[in-house]
């Protein structure tokens, strides 16, 4: 499985190349971005400037010009408003991420291994969550947490957002989960293990779960992909991230209004969205074509 | 006798789905902030007056009664009033901006439909040539791209650089209604359309190279009636399954694009509900979507088997 995997990792799938090339970029951008480009803009003078809070220049400058890609509609930096932006989707789309993993697949091994009266709690809840169109269910949480009732805490204006989003994208893993699960649980391996007098407890961790990270490392960078979609439509929408965090759906909607005079502000927020969500879908499905040969 | 079980379990399943999401909305009410007494009692009620709407409203009954009361009240169509301005009835609300958003997602649904299963088909029969390939771009692209990113593209192309279409809502209709919903429409089924297409080639792709079509080849079965009665007529069922789910995510799709182009439909009364911390309008607007998603699938799943006797074979 390794030995595929770097197979794969030296360049004979050139769209899954150009995802991890387009995501460790991203990433970087995303993490000294803000701090090296505050540097650049910064007036001499002042000592509590942000460059992405506070506006560096007249508004819409033009691109190519001192600021790269110019300002927006109040005069801030627009590159460093996206590299703020990347970091606040990527860190959504990771920490969602993680908390879906940890419920699903809890959810999906109790799913196979609880007493029946639980798995059969657990697996009607998640089949009743599919009866939700995701968004729906992110606009009703959402509608349940105002804006700066969350701010104390640590990521406080991200939290409606992970919170709503956490909620809407663990049943699609438990159920993925629960299906592998309840396959692997009759193989061979496992048996002979459970024979030996091997604990559930060690059969799930040991035997089970390290054949699934495969596959669940695919559908996470898919899922990842879609959580920042979700995030950039809510924030869209008005109800996501709130102003003045640069998230990039809240860059598009800001651009679109202005969009009469200024049509090329919505190029770079939309530009780079979309790059995102390509790339972490070639990601995916690169590591899926890895790790399981079978699929197509 | 198994259709019927398999129709009944449908029921079942769909009735729970419905319990399911009804509960929820009740729930994210409960926790919904402020108290719904004090605001519509207004600034000026007085203590007397708040305990009297509290009682009215049954807010001072244990929750399982004020959930029973709830969905009772929800069946009846009666969905409390809006928190705001003249405290309108929200189903006077949804009954006026619900048409709106069906019509949405109905005319995009047809488009996708129509759009998908001919290019998904056209793909099918040409596989890998040329023409599959273009289409199979232009489909993932489709996938890919969000909503509010192909929106921008197409109000520029159309609106800005040819003036051909108009670029939002307006009271004032000047031109017929249908040109209003051009692009709306063309957006929203941007998404649905590219999977139905992929949809349809897999599908028919998997048809063609089943032995009953080398048998109706070999029997010489003209191409055209070769490709629409007996392949297409037996790769379309999938496509059908998806056309249900695939209007869930219109229903909500609507809601971005509604935003977009400032048209009065559920999506935003909903949006705006929620800025206005209004719950009752979002509680109804979550359910009512969540209900018609629900029951469309349901006739979906119960139509399926009815078309297709080899999927009630395969059930229980």
């Amino acid at each position: 499985m390794r030995r595929r995997l770097a197979f794969t990792l030296r360049g004979k799938d050139p769209l899954y190349a150009f995802g991890v090339a387009f995501l460790t970029l991203l990433l970087v951008f995303a993490t000294f971005g803000p701090i090296i480009r505050n540097a650049m803009v910064r007036p001499a003078k002042e000592a509590n400037f942000y460059s992405v809070y506070d506006p560096v220049s007249r508004p819409h400058e033009a691109v190519g010009g001192k600021y790269v890609l110019g300002t927006d509609e109040q005069g801030r930096d627009v590159v460093s408003r996206l590299a703020a932006g990347a970091r606040i989707s990527l860190t959504v789309g990771f920490l969602v991420e993680v908390i879906a993993l940890t419920v699903g697949v809890t959810v999906g091994v109790l799913g196979v291994f609880a007493p029946r009266w639980l798995s059969m709690i657990l697996m009607r809840f998640t089949d009743g969550m599919f009866a939700f169109p995701d968004i729906l269910l992110a606009v009703l949480i959402i509608g349940t947490m105002p804006p700066g009732k969350l701010d104390r805490f640590p990521l406080g204006k991200l939290l409606p957002v992970i919170i709503a989003l956490s909620i809407t994208s663990w049943p699609s893993i438990a159920r993925l989960v629960k299906g592998q699960v309840a396959t692997l649980k009759d193989r061979e391996f496992v048996v002979g293990a459970k024979a030996s007098g091997a604990s559930t407890f060690y059969l799930v961790t040991r035997h089970i779960l390290p054949q699934l990270t495969g596959i669940l490392l695919a559908v996470s960078m898919i899922d990842i992909a879609g959580t920042i979609l979700a995030e950039s439509t809510l924030s869209f929408l008005g109800i996501g991230v709130q102003a003045p965090e640069p998230s990039w759906g809240s860059m598009i909607n800001s651009a679109r209004e202005g969009m009469g005079s200024y049509p090329e502000a919505l190029i770079w927020p939309c530009l780079i969205l979309s790059l995102t969500v390509i790339a972490l879908n070639f990601v995916g499905d690169g590591l899926r074509a890895a790790f399981d040969p079978k699929s197509k | 006798m198994r259709l019927v079980k398999a129709i009944l379990l449908r029921l079942l399943f769909g009735a729970f789905s419905l319990f399911f999401i009804s509960f929820v909305t009740f729930v994210a009410g409960e926790f919904a902030p402020g108290d719904p007494a004090t605001i519509i009692g207004g600034e000026k009620a007085s203590l007397e007056t708040v305990r009297l709407i509290r009682h009215n409203l049954g807010l001072d009954q244990p929750w399982p009664s004020r959930y029973v009361r709830y969905v009772d009240h929800a069946v009846h169509g009666d969905f409390g009033v809006s928190y705001y301005g003249i405290h309108e009835p929200v189903r006077d609300i949804i009954a006026r901006t619900l048409p709106m958003t069906v019509k949405l997602a109905t005319l995009a649904m047809l488009l996708a439909a129509s759009f998908g299963i001919f290019f998904g088909a056209l793909a099918a029969v040409y596989q890998r040539r040329f023409l599959d390939k273009s289409i199979l771009t232009i489909s993932t692209l489709g996938v890919t791209t969000p909503n509010f990113v192909l929106g921008p593209i197409l109000v520029y192309v159309f609106c800005q650089r040819l003036d051909q279409l108009p670029n939002s809502w307006s009271t004032t209709l000047v031109a017929p209604e249908i040109v209003y919903f051009i692009l709306p429409v063309a957006i929203l089924s941007a998404r649905p359309a590219a999977l139905i297409t992929r949809l349809t080639r897999a599908s028919m792709i998997d048809t063609l190279d089943q032995e009953f079509i080398r048998t109706a080849v070999a029997k010489g079965v003209p191409r055209g009636r070769l490709l629409f009665r007996h392949a297409l007529r037996n790769a379309i069922l999938p496509v059908i399954t998806t056309i249900g789910t695939s209007f869930g995510f219109l229903l909500t799709g609507s809601f971005v694009i509604e935003r977009y182009f400032l048209m009065p439909g559920l999506g935003s009364a909903v949006i705006e509900g929620i800025q206005q911390i209004n719950m009752p309008v979002v509680q109804a607007g979550v359910l009512v979507t969540g209900a018609m998603f629900i029951f469309l699938n349901l006739v979906v799943d119960i139509l399926l088997p009815i078309l297709d006797p080899r999927i009630r074979e395969s059930q229980i």
